[in-house]
């Protein structure tokens, strides 16, 4: 089981994170955050760029345990495919989560 | 004992029942697949005339062939079936009658479950055609919106029919996804690593994960909305604290996995059958591997793009709109490795391979225009138009209907044993091509010129007549396409020659068997060092016939199987399988009692049905096991495995967790629906909060420790075989403590009908209170098995199962605890 979870690992948390920014997302346009100016971006930009942040450094530290002898499966096939899942979920995170820095956040 | 006598030995072990009986007692997953495959044709077909019916009204302006209430039937009904009816339930009983032959194993981990999932689909699938021969069948278009489907706008039947029986049919759909994920961990030939696996189980693995995980917020949807229409507890009403577009979330955080859920299965068809009609091995095993983990992934982040015309923010809109394109990636990977396996290999263009061709062809353009669709601006142009309709049937068309034909070619001989004869195909196959293309190349132009989805006539002057009358023509084409398949493939299995036993020289297990296969599969389990075994010992069937693999003594007179470690596929233990039983079908005709008490609003009938069905699992469970300790059982090669029944990590126990897998799922979608209404909705905060009580959060809390300790505790005495019945008594009033504190947020909700909050609560009071329930079933379900001498240190298996469930209610119950009762405290 634990090579079966060593595969599904890297997408399962880009679907935690990806729902968890849509959520915050959707937090913030709910409940109206807004104004608030950190340094030189606003509240909200602050705190989905950090959200966005912390999900592509979680998918490099996992993809960087499936590359560690340490955590990697000992079976060749299952470590290529985890490591493949791996660089889909770093990838797919830094891709989908993009929009965090780029557009209106309640428009 | 030669081949023959061993034969014979097997099949009066393994065989169903003689005559009609065998139908309706068969737990075989032979028989449960061809059930399914020919029920699901049935639907198939059914579903087919409906879209004639759709295309006669299209063909011309003005058209009186049906009016806007029997034509808003038929589109819904057709979509429905297509959908819930034939496709699903077609992956169920493919993978139900291959994966065992496939994965060199007799059976699927639970026969009992694949009958009782199979009655339950044949069961609900009659009440939706039963609404439809009455002329009262769903109306609201396959997913069903509110506040069109809610009791101010739809009053009648119809939607109930919907709600009730698709929900029924879905417990077929997780009844199958268990057994198939439970079947490929743990029940393969010996030596069959996770890299020796077929590539066809990968992707039924994966699609069987998604359904685990995909169904549960289509079937919390329609318990909440027939909460509404049934009791009034208005969760998609916005002037009540709801909101309509809960409902769009819960159908689609399903709908779009549900495309992939279709497609996935259908491609490891595609990986399968490729390579043999390409002769040679398919091209990137572990690339397509976690290409389809991967599509199954992203598939979960695209469910609002079919909601991005809802008003949601730009930055939503382009989170999703970047989910969708990105999942083009995976599926291309997939499709360029199909066509490097072809570069690779010799293509040799028999029946099946036409099949592959339709599917690269049209599925690649559905893929296309479903980029198109993923970018937001071109979406608002085309959303509700017949270019969506169109799209989604190039990508379900092209992605699953071409290539089941080419399985169905291609496994023909297989479960028939007959080769093909009669020519009919290629024409068939060229009509089916055509005629879609005709049909629905044309759909897209009509699309694009305005036409909307689900309209029942249009205006002669709109400029879209010739066009929909080509359109229909096409359709009429495809149909008479698809006729001849099936006259086709009646002919070849009732009159054509004798097949091989391996007519395309295929190197996986299903080739390794006598044709049409025996009830037990192999004579004896093989032992796996490759891909594919067959190409590598084309002897094998002939060695596993004389009984020199495993588990090839048929002495005992027990339908025995053995399970393997999930990832080196090494023998870990023995199975005893139960016997053909009614047990399934008469569960599943009480199960259906239940759902048609609800439909008809015989409500006095719904507790008679639940203490039936909670008799039956009761009997069901009841009938496993045994009063003596099994010595473990020498399964050939000098290898000695223990039973089942004597290990912590049984079927059963994995079972129970892909079974909660799901329901953490319902769960957590149950949560999200509430956070999305606090979050969302108009008429928040609602006017009175629940009140916050420490003595029911206290006896929640103390009951979850005392059940979580108490399990705990039996288990560990019945393991050093010490008295179990205290803490078992534990256990019960911990369970006991949990339901009690569960009633609490059940009877003190806040006026559940006048608000979407207190509707919420109840709904989530429901929830734990009816695992307290099960629960303290199981545990006296326990108690009963160890006072009567089921259980040892030895056959200990039950224990862990019901642990498990513990753990899962204390942690349930603790978060509904805490989610009822702290907004009350804070406030």
């Amino acid at each position: 089981m634990r090579d079966v979870l060593r595969i599904l690992a890297a997408p399962l948390l880009w679907l935690a994170s990806f729902t968890a920014v849509y959520g915050l997302h959707g937090l913030i346009c709910g409940h109206g955050i807004d104004g608030e100016i950190v340094g030189l971006m606003s509240l909200q930009r602050v705190l989905m760029a950090t959200a966005w942040l912390l999900a592509i450094g979680a998918q490099t530290a996992l993809l960087w345990a499936l590359h560690a002898p340490r955590f990697a499966s000992p079976s060749p096939f299952v470590g290529f495919v985890s490591r493949g899942t791996g660089w889909v979920g770093l990838v797919a995170s830094v891709w989908t989560l993009f929009p965090a820095v780029a557009t209106t956040y309640c428009l | 004992m030669n081949a023959l006598e061993r034969h014979r030995k097997l099949t009066a072990i393994w065989a169903s029942q003689p005559g009609m009986a065998r139908w309706f007692s068969t737990v075989n997953h032979s028989d449960v697949g061809k059930l399914f495959l020919v029920t699901a044709g049935f639907f198939f077909l059914v579903g087919g005339v409906l879209a004639m019916l759709i295309r006669a009204q299209l063909a011309t302006p003005h058209s009186a062939f049906a009016g806007p209430e029997i034509y808003n039937q038929i589109f819904t009904m057709h979509g429905t079936i297509m959908m819930f009816l034939f496709a699903i339930p077609t992956f169920e009983g493919l993978a139900m009658y291959l994966l065992p032959k496939l994965l060199g194993t007799r059976d699927l981990a639970f026969p009992r479950l694949s009958a009782y999932g199979y009655w339950c689909y044949v069961f609900g699938g009659t009440m939706l055609l039963a609404s439809m021969v009455l002329g009262i069948a769903p109306d609201g278009g396959w997913f069903m919106y509110p506040p069109l489907t809610g009791p101010l706008y739809s009053p009648g039947i119809n939607t109930d029919f919907w709600l009730i029986g698709i929900t029924f049919v879905e417990i077929s759909a997780i009844a199958a996804a268990v057994e198939i994920t439970v079947s490929i961990l743990k029940y393969r030939a010996p030596g069959m690593s996770l890299d020796k696996m077929p590539i066809f189980a990968w992707y039924a693995l994966v699609t069987a994960l998604m359904i685990l995980t995909g169904f549960p917020p289509l079937i919390l949807g329609s318990i909440l909305l027939e909460l509404e229409r049934a009791f009034g507890l208005p969760f998609f009403q916005a002037d009540l604290g709801g909101d309509s577009l809960l409902w769009q979330h819960l159908f689609w955080l399903f709908g779009h996995p549900e495309v992939y859920i279709i497609f996935l299965p259908a491609a490891g068809v595609i990986s399968t059958v490729l390579p043999v009609m390409c002769r040679t091995t398919i091209l990137g095993y572990g690339w397509i591997v976690a290409s389809a983990v991967a599509l199954a992934f992203l598939s979960f982040g695209l469910w609002v793009h079919h909601m991005f015309t809802t008003g949601i923010p730009h930055m939503g809109l382009a989170f999703f709109s970047a989910a969708s394109t990105l999942v083009a990636v995976p599926t291309g990977v997939q499709i360029f490795a199909w066509i490097g396996t072809m570069w690779k290999g010799r293509p040799n263009l028999r029946m099946p391979m036409l099949h592959l061709l339709g599917f690269f062809f049209t599925f690649v353009i559905g893929g296309l225009t479903g980029v198109m669709v993923a970018i937001v601006p071109f979406d608002w142009q085309a959303h509700d138009t017949a270019f969506i309709t169109a799209h989604l049937h190039y990508v379900l068309f092209g992605g699953f209907v071409f290539p089941i034909l080419a399985g169905l070619y291609y496994w023909l001989p297989q479960v028939t044993g007959r080769r093909r004869f009669f020519r009919l195909g290629e024409l068939a196959f060229a009509l089916i091509f055509i005629g879609f293309h005709v049909t629905f190349l044309a759909m897209h132009w009509v699309g694009l010129l305005g036409q909307r989805r689900r309209i029942s006539t249009y205006l002669p002057e709109d400029g879209w007549t010739t066009i929909n009358l080509i359109s229909s023509i096409g359709s009429f084409v495809l149909a008479i396409g698809i006729a001849m398949v099936i006259i086709d493939l009646v002919l070849q299995a009732l009159t054509a020659r004798r097949s091989p036993r391996n007519p395309w020289n295929a190197g996986t297990l299903e080739w390794a068997m006598m044709k049409p296969p025996p009830a037990y599969n192999f004579a004896s389990l093989p032992h796996v060092t490759s891909r594919e075994p067959v190409t590598d010992d084309p002897q094998m069937a002939i060695r596993l016939a004389r009984g020199e693999g495993y588990l090839g003594d048929p002495g005992r007179g027990w339908r025995e199987s053995l399970t393997v470690d999930i990832a080196s596929g090494k023998p870990d233990f023995h199975v005893i399988y139960p016997t053909n039983t009614r047990l399934p079908i008469v569960m599943a005709a009480v199960t259906g009692v239940f759902f048609l008490s609800l439909l008809l609003k015989f409500y006095w009938t719904v507790p008679l049905a639940v203490i039936g069905v909670a008799a039956l699992a009761w009997r069901w469970a009841w009938s496993l096991g045994r009063k003596a300790d099994l010595a473990p059982q020498l399964i050939g090669r000098d290898i000695e495995l223990p039973n089942a029944t004597g290990v912590d990590r049984s079927p059963s126990w994995w079972g129970s967790l892909f079974l909660l897998t799901a329901n953490a799922t319902f769960f957590g979608s149950l949560l999200f629906g509430f956070a999305f209404l606090w979050t969302v909705a108009p008429g928040w905060p609602p006017p009175a909060w629940f009140a916050a009580s420490a003595v029911e959060v206290g006896l929640g809390m103390a009951g979850a420790t005392l059940a979580v300790v108490g399990i705990r505790r039996a288990l560990r005495a019945n393991l050093m075989d010490g008295d179990v019945r205290l803490w078992l008594a534990v256990t019960f009033a911990g369970v006991l403590a949990m339901g009690i504190a569960a009633g609490g947020v059940i009877l003190r909700a806040p006026t559940p009908g006048e608000h979407a909050y207190g509707a919420t609560l109840l709904v989530l009071g429901g929830y734990a209170f009816f695992h307290a329930a099960l629960a303290a079933l199981m545990v006296a379900f326990l108690a009963a098995r160890v006072a009567l001498g089921f259980t040892s240190p030895v056959r200990r298996a039950e224990f862990p199962v019901v642990n498990l469930w513990i753990d899962y209610l204390a942690g349930v119950s603790t978060l509904i605890l805490i989610v009822a009762h702290l907004p009350g405290w804070l406030t």
